[in-house]
């Protein structure tokens, strides 16, 4: 299977949107053929992609979503590094172009000390290595230690901005104080005779008040004041020398630089700050139907391994077009070789078929779903599991589409379905010895797991030189399932199956 | 064409015999020039002090149409270049401490001054002026100033002096600019 060209063989997935099967995931436990766009997504862990550090996410929205070691370079968005430099102690100033740099970080000169013996110092600058540009670009000091100390850049706006967040929050407080008071007067009460401050409208915190006490109960949170934000009408003038001198653009930032650095936005590179380094999520995926996973990544950031994968091409048969008997012309009967192989342990019986095949008689969805959440939560019971799934919010149930139907040949349909044996890794190294057993016509070759399949169609006779034919059918396949649904069952259940395909076969190069 | 004997190697550079060598070219003292780098001076071609001319790097001086190719149209590159892996350079004239970073392209209408560097892949063809510091970076080609010059490679080509001869067949210096200014 190549990654690099698009695959001429796309499946239908059961919401009737067309992929290739390595974009296709499979549900075992519905069982049917899942795509990016109708399962659920969710942030399994967050990490930062430069030092591999996990961090977990509720330490991750403390952050903002950053990580605390690593920057990103503002001014080409590349991983900052930090370079060492050693300094000697005893000079006076570490660097020519200004005092403060210094100040800070390397201790006075002693003179006590004997300057023959020149201590040395490790101080570290970030220095971004596709763009060369460095901490010191903008004037911050070097520190002695590679990471942890580098100062934020806190904005002009910084404290309005904490304001306006303190405020909003206890606005949200608030509204949820008072959802709650309102549901608890709405409940009924648990007494048997009405109190009462039920009967004349008294609140035990009015009585208290009308008494004189204070507040028991926490004080309703008001929000605190903020001073608005006030309109200006009157505008500073733009400076004279505007119009007069040329600009540098060397000095202005550009588009991508200016949001890269949305705090305050800086029009000129002299104010472009390291920016923290975005977090990365792993994700994991989950069917809309059943709330199965489908895929689950390893926790750790640097294995790329998963815990759960149903990647439909480990459990549908998977087909590529291997070549045309001859040039596409309208009208003219072809055939085009297909080869299938199995990807599961079972053997499999594969039939085409050009109209949808009559569905096994699907499970109550209800009282399905309610027996694979009974045995999601048994297996899947991590803390972080619990999270996820707390945080989840209720599924969009399924909107299955109808598939729009661009074949435009026709099959010619086999006489007979075959068996595509199951996969054996050992047999590859086999010799081979396989005796030949009478095989139907239109098998051309077979071995191990794979089989080169010979499908006669004809394109339509309207089609014009250029156009695409595109061939589809129905392959129904059994697929031995080793999940069961229902706890008592053990044994694999065989279902039949069927997913529409569409090949793209090439252009009519000859009109008739 | 000229010979091969118009090469003037000073002392204290090292220069691997399986460079590409072609025409009137002055490689001066502490240049480091590695096996199958090239340098093509259809008119002659003065390199700087401690140079260092990568693998697969191409320096070329090309001739114009009816420009003379004798000393009056020699390409003077400054002190402490660096030349970096398949980088080919045809500008008009080079400065000092200018880093030419892999496989990057510097046309023949270019004037690269001192202190630029150009970033790995980027092709520059037409003709412009880097003024000092320009840093050349990124897909889009996009410029900006560096505060400083970059720092210079000493320790690199201490290194490589030391290395390349122990694997290296070196070609000998040949010229001594203070005999030669005695013998004159
Ligand atoms: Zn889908
Ligand atoms: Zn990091
Ligand atoms: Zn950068
Ligand atoms: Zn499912």
């Amino acid at each position: 299977m190549s990654f690099m060209q698009p695959s001429p063989v796309k499946y239908a997935c059961s919401c009737g949107i067309v992929n290739p099967i390595n974009k296709l995931f499979f549900c075992r436990h519905c069982p049917k053929l899942r795509c990016g766009y109708c399962v659920s997504h969710e942030v399994e862990s967050h990490f930062c992609s430069n030092c591999l550090e996990n961090i977990p996410s509720s330490e991750a929205r403390h952050k903002k979503n950053c990580c605390a070691n690593c920057f990103d370079c503002p001014c080409c968005h590349h991983t900052l590094s930090a370079r060492a430099t050693t300094v000697p102690v005893v000079r006076k100033t570490e660097e020519p172009k200004d005092g403060e740099s210094a100040g800070a970080a390397t201790p006075p000169p002693a003179s006590s000390k004997p300057s023959a013996v020149p201590t040395t110092k490790k101080m570290y600058y970030l220095s971004c290595l596709s763009c060369r540009w460095t901490t010191r670009d903008v004037g911050i000091p070097d520190q002695g230690v590679a990471t942890g100390t580098w100062p934020d850049n806190e904005c002009l706006y910084q404290a309005r901005f904490n304001t306006l967040m303190e405020y909003y929050q206890s606005v949200v407080l608030q509204e949820k104080q008072e959802k709650q008071e309102f549901q608890r007067r709405k409940a009924p009460k648990a007494h048997k005779f009405p109190s009462l401050t039920d009967r004349t409208g008294l609140t035990v915190s009015l009585i208290r008040r009308q008494i004189g006490w204070s507040e028991k109960n926490v004080p309703k949170t008001k929000p605190l004041n903020i001073t608005p934000a006030e309109a200006i009408s009157e505008l500073e003038d733009l400076p004279q020398d505007i119009f007069t001198q040329p600009i540098n653009l060397r000095n202005i930032t550009t588009v991508a630089q200016r949001h890269s650095q949305p705090a305050d936005q800086p029009t000129a590179v002299g104010n472009l700050y390291p920016q923290r380094r975005s977090l990365w999520i792993k994700r994991s995926l989950r069917c809309r139907q059943c709330e199965h996973n489908l895929i689950k990544p390893e926790y750790h950031p640097t294995s790329i391994k998963y815990r759960i994968q149903l990647f439909a091409s480990y459990h549908v048969p998977e087909v590529v077009m291997v070549r045309l008997e001859h040039p596409l012309e309208a009208g003219q009967s072809n055939a085009i070789l297909l080869k299938l192989s199995n990807p599961t342990m079972y053997d499999m019986t594969i039939s085409i078929l050009d109209e949808k095949p009559t569905e096994e008689p699907q499970i109550n969805p209800d009282e399905f779903q309610a027996t694979c959440k009974i045995k999601e939560e048994a297996v899947t019971s991590s803390p972080l599991m619990k999270v996820a799934a707390l945080a989840r919010q209720t599924l969009t149930k399924e909107v299955t589409r109808e598939v729009r139907d661009v074949a435009n040949a026709k099959i010619k349909l086999l006489e007979s379905e075959f068996v595509l044996n199951q996969r054996d890794d050992s047999k590859e190294f086999d010799e081979e010895v396989q005796a030949q057993t009478e095989e139907p016509n239109f098998i051309v070759w077979r071995k191990g797991n794979k089989v080169l399949l010979r499908l006669q169609f004809t394109p339509a006779a309207e089609l014009e030189v250029n156009d695409v034919v595109t061939l589809g059918f129905f392959m129904q396949y059994t697929y031995v399932n080793t999940v069961s649904n229902t706890a008592e069952k053990k044994e694999p259940t065989t279902h039949t199956l069927s997913s529409r395909l569409f090949i793209d076969a090439g252009r009519i190069e000859k009109g008739n | 064409m000229p010979a091969e004997s118009d090469i003037k190697i000073m002392p204290k550079s090292v220069v691997c015999e399986e460079s590409t060598l072609n025409g009137d070219i002055t490689i001066s003292s502490g240049c480091v020039v590695h096996p199958s780098a090239t340098i093509i001076a259809e008119a002659p071609i003065v390199l700087g002090e401690n140079c260092i001319v990568e693998e697969y790097a191409t320096i070329a001086h090309r001739l114009k149409d009816g420009a003379a190719s004798d000393a009056s149209n020699t390409l003077h590159i400054g002190a402490n270049n660096v030349f970096e892996v398949g980088c080919t350079v045809e500008a008009a004239r080079i400065g000092d401490k200018n880093v030419f970073e892999s496989k990057c392209f510097v046309g023949s209408g270019v004037t690269v001054s001192s202190g630029c560097v150009v970033g790995a892949g980027i092709q520059l063809r037409t003709a412009q002026v880097l003024p000092e510091n320009t840093i050349v970076y990124g897909r889009q080609a996009l410029q900006r100033e560096a505060i400083e010059k970059q720092g210079s490679q000493t320790l690199q080509i201490d290194f490589l002096r030391k290395v390349l001869p122990n694997y290296h067949h070196l070609r000998k210096p040949n010229y001594d600019p203070k005999k030669a200014r005695s013998v004159v």
